[in-house]
């Protein structure tokens, strides 16, 4: 018997029809959050910041804002530069240091997983109260840092209160005088970054510890019988496999050192060569009250950040294997 | 406008209010109609002579009708009730002992004010500058509390934009304000400090917490140094510094915090002020300005001084308590915390405080400082609700319990001489009887005080302060007078900023 094909029918208008509004009244509620809580809160930044606002609008600037932020001689070049030294300095010190360790602990050691937990605890910890903890450590006259400095007969720094850049105190100390463009981040914010290190090198580790155990074995063990030394399994296994999760890695730690604030905020408060750009937002618009100003810095590191993203998403397509 | 004016302005007021008031008859009633007597003519006598009609008297004059009170108006209009409780929301961020005071306080008024008000108290942690943020946000989304501790410069910031009311026609008012004599309770100094240059005639504020900047001195150690007394001039104090730091040892003279206010009790202490007495410009970059800034840095060239940081809370009390420092330049307010610090000490000591050393001990100038507490506009009946609760805080009876528990001085005169008794028997200061003798004198300084800028913008300029403080006294940068002349620049932009008309900005 032959079984007659049935041409498909083209569906009515109406069905069409119903199919899409029903689609939107789906997508209604979610839509309906995404406006009330990224569209509007985004636009009505925007709508700030072309004001002189503040506790509520006094005068439209138009662009006025972004004019003052950009010129020449603002308070946003130097926050930006603080940004950037802070995140040149965290993120390379950061991804280094968090792959070794887990590709060490990754390896069959005893108490790995002791090792895990200890190195995770300080990114589950309240930043707020480890950052004041490390802010008394280093504290000039009583903190432990420059105690053991003494003890080892060198003399104490003054850390978070130090502003004169880590070149500089180097050389002075060997004698030498470096010009200014010389003097590199200061202590102060070289202090920061080292905290920082303590706190997210555990997370990245633990990162970096899930893509390792998503490299199949096999492959090891193939290049294994085919001779392969340890630095070349690395090398030629290991890094490309694990090139997604190292750019995922990269991703998030430059966007979180681009706009961190909380720990530097207890820290230094934004002092000493630390004043980052979210130190100078959150400075514009709690200490001078000027929210419009702060909204138009806001939206310009907010640019800063997406810029450095799509570089980042350039390079890394070229070099992530998936 | 000193207290005398504000003293008389208040009694003027009062008088014309007391003048035009109605009568206690809450219900104004009708006037009686006027009544004219008409008399009836005599009747003629008999027949001869028709007798002139008996000359009528002259109707009664009608008597004037009685004058109708006035209807009650403005705040005397409001009519709170029991019936119809009225809650209303205070933000504070009193720890310790004035934070447990002020709740119990509330529970207090709560259940025995006549009203039917009803207040919740909520506890802002942080400093001032998180509560500040904290209001601005809540202003910003509508939701501000009632009532806010806010320091004179953010009142006046709330000010601008309408947010906070005030207080005069509450002060005024004859069924819920003060009377004359209740008005001249209060130091003329504290009422004076919360009207506002940049609102002239406006109460923004009513003054609950009052305390000077004060130099704490360890009164064994200083004797040790061959002193008999703590320094009376700038010279003395310089000298002792210096003379007990040995930086070592990890001891030094003063502890420096960077908190602007010390700033300005040195620039005070020389003669000098930070905002123009006309409130049109700043002017620490004075004379007064630079020796105060130069006294610094020499107490720092000379390692006579230690930078306590912003981000070691309680530094200096810490150091002092360990016999770290001889000197703490701090607010009188943290007696009872010193106190708690010494006694937990593992070597106690004889300290006190005393007013900070001036350049000319005959003219002293002691910077007087202290948050009152603001009403945000709401509702008539949560604004008088608030009113009434700020005069029920500042009752005599209470003001000098709440003295002795915070450690602020009483703000009334009639409750002085119970606070200071409460302090006397006080059991955190029986060993220290040379503190206890520090809070009697804090009310001399009264007499000297000064504020620094009750201005909108004040704390960002503290913090341009703070900024010169550190760059050129503690790390030895720059030229004093071109980098106050700088800050002074940036502040009276800030000021013009912050002008009550439209800004320039």
């Amino acid at each position: 018997m032959a079984i007659a094909s049935t041409p498909l029918k083209r569906r009515p208008n109406w069905v069409r029809l119903r199919e899409q509004v029903l689609g939107y009244v789906l997508l209604g509620p979610a839509l309906l959050l995404f406006i009330a809580f990224t569209v509007f809160p985004v636009g009505f930044g925007f709508y700030i910041s072309l004001h002189n606002w503040r506790l509520g609008p006094r005068e439209f600037l138009g662009l006025g804002n972004y004019v003052r932020a950009l010129t020449f001689g603002s308070e946003f070049w130097p926050s930006l530069g603080a940004t950037l030294t802070y995140s040149l300095l965290a993120v390379p010190i950061q991804i280094t240091l968090a792959l070794t360790l887990a590709y060490l602990l990754f390896q069959k050691v005893r108490g790995k997983a002791l090792f895990r937990v200890v190195m995770f605890l300080p990114w589950v910890t309240s930043t707020v109260a480890t950052a004041a903890v490390w802010a008394r450590l280093y504290s000039p006259d009583i903190g432990i840092i420059n105690g053991l400095l003494r003890m080892l007969g060198f003399q104490p720094l003054r850390w978070l209160l130090e502003d004169k850049g880590v070149f500089t105190l180097i050389a002075t100390s060997l004698g030498i005088a470096l010009p200014d463009w010389l003097r590199g981040p200061s202590l102060a914010m070289v202090a920061v970054v080292i905290y920082t290190t303590w706190v997210f090198v555990g997370y990245n580790m633990t990162l970096f510890l899930a893509g390792l155990g998503n490299i199949p074995s096999e492959m090891y063990e193939a290049a294994k019988i085919d001779g392969a030394n340890g630095w070349q399994l690395f090398r030629h296994i290991t890094w490309p496999l694990l090139s997604p999760t190292t750019f995922f890695v990269v991703l998030i730690t430059v966007i979180g050192t681009l706009k961190a604030f909380n720990h530097i905020w207890v820290m230094t408060q934004g002092d000493n060569g630390t004043q980052t750009a979210s130190i100078l937002i959150y400075r514009q618009f709690y200490e001078f009250q000027r929210a419009g100003y702060a909204s138009a810095l806001a939206f310009l590191l907010s640019a800063v950040i997406l810029l450095v993203t799509i570089v980042q998403n350039r390079v890394a397509s070229e070099r992530v294997h998936y | 406008m000193n207290s005398y004016k504000l003293f008389a302005l208040l009694s003027v007021t009062g008088m014309v209010l007391a003048g035009c008031a109605a009568p206690a008859t809450p219900a104004p009633t009708q006037p009686p109609a006027p009544q004219a007597v008409q008399p009836t003519p005599t009747s003629a006598p008999a027949p001869t002579k028709a007798p002139e009609p008996t000359k009528a008297p002259e109707p009664t004059k009608a008597p004037e009708p009685t004058k109708a009170p006035e209807p009650a108006s403005g705040v005397d209009a409001i009519v709170l009730s029991k019936d119809k409780p009225t809650e209303i929301l205070f933000w504070h961020r009193y720890s310790g002992g004035a934070q447990k005071f002020v709740e119990q306080f509330v529970e207090k008024f709560n259940a025995e004010n006549p009203y039917g008000i009803k207040v919740t108290v909520e506890k802002i942690d942080g400093s001032y500058a998180d509560l500040y943020s904290k209001i601005n946000a809540a202003l910003q989304g509508g939701t501000p509390p009632n009532i806010a501790q806010a320091y004179q410069n953010q009142a006046s910031f709330y000010r601008l934009d309408g947010n906070v009311i005030d207080l005069s026609p509450y002060i005024t008012s004859k069924n819920y304000g003060l009377s004359q004599q209740e008005i001249a309770d209060y130091y003329p100094f504290f009422l004076e400090s919360d009207k506002n240059p940049q609102f002239p005639g406006e109460v923004l504020g009513w003054p609950t917490s009052r305390s000077a900047a004060v130099l704490y001195v360890n009164l064994d150690w200083l004797n040790e140094l061959g002193a008999q007394e703590p320094p009376k001039t700038l010279a003395e104090f310089e000298e002792l510094a210096c003379k007990a730091s040995d930086p070592t040892n990890e001891r030094y003279g003063l502890a420096w915090q960077n908190d602007i206010s010390n700033f300005a009790a040195l620039i005070f202490a020389n003669g000098g002020r930070v905002l123009s007495e006309d409130a049109k410009s700043y002017v620490f970059n004075s004379e007064a300005g630079v020796e105060a800034l130069a006294l610094l840095k020499r107490l720092f060239e000379k390692k006579c001084a230690v930078e306590i940081p912003s981000s070691e809370r309680f530094g200096e009390q810490t150091r002092f308590a360990g016999q770290k420092v001889l000197f703490v330049m701090a607010s009188s307010t943290g007696l009872p915390f010193y106190a708690d610090a010494v006694a937990k000490a593992d070597k106690p000591f004889r300290w006190t405080y005393v007013m900070f050393p001036q350049k000319d001990p005959a003219k002293p100038v002691v910077d007087i400082y202290g948050a009152s507490w603001s009403v945000f506009k709401s509702t008539p009946e949560q604004q008088l609700a608030s009113w009434l609760f700020l005069k029920a805080f500042t009752e005599p009876e209470n003001i000098a319990g709440w003295a002795n528990a915070s450690g602020y001085m009483a703000v009334r005169k009639s409750a002085a001489p119970k606070a200071i008794e409460l302090v006397k028997n006080d059991e955190r200061y029986k060993n220290f009887p040379d503190a206890v003798e520090a809070y009697v004198r804090l009310y001399d300084m009264v007499n000297f005080g000064a504020v620094e800028a009750p201005v909108a913008g004040y704390d960002p300029v503290r913090k341009l302060m703070s900024e010169v403080v550190s760059k050129v006294a503690v790390k030895g940068e720059g030229d004093i007078k071109a980098e106050l002349d700088k800050a002074v620049e940036e502040a009276n932009n800030v000021l013009k900023e912050n002008a009550p008309a439209p800004s320039s900005y």
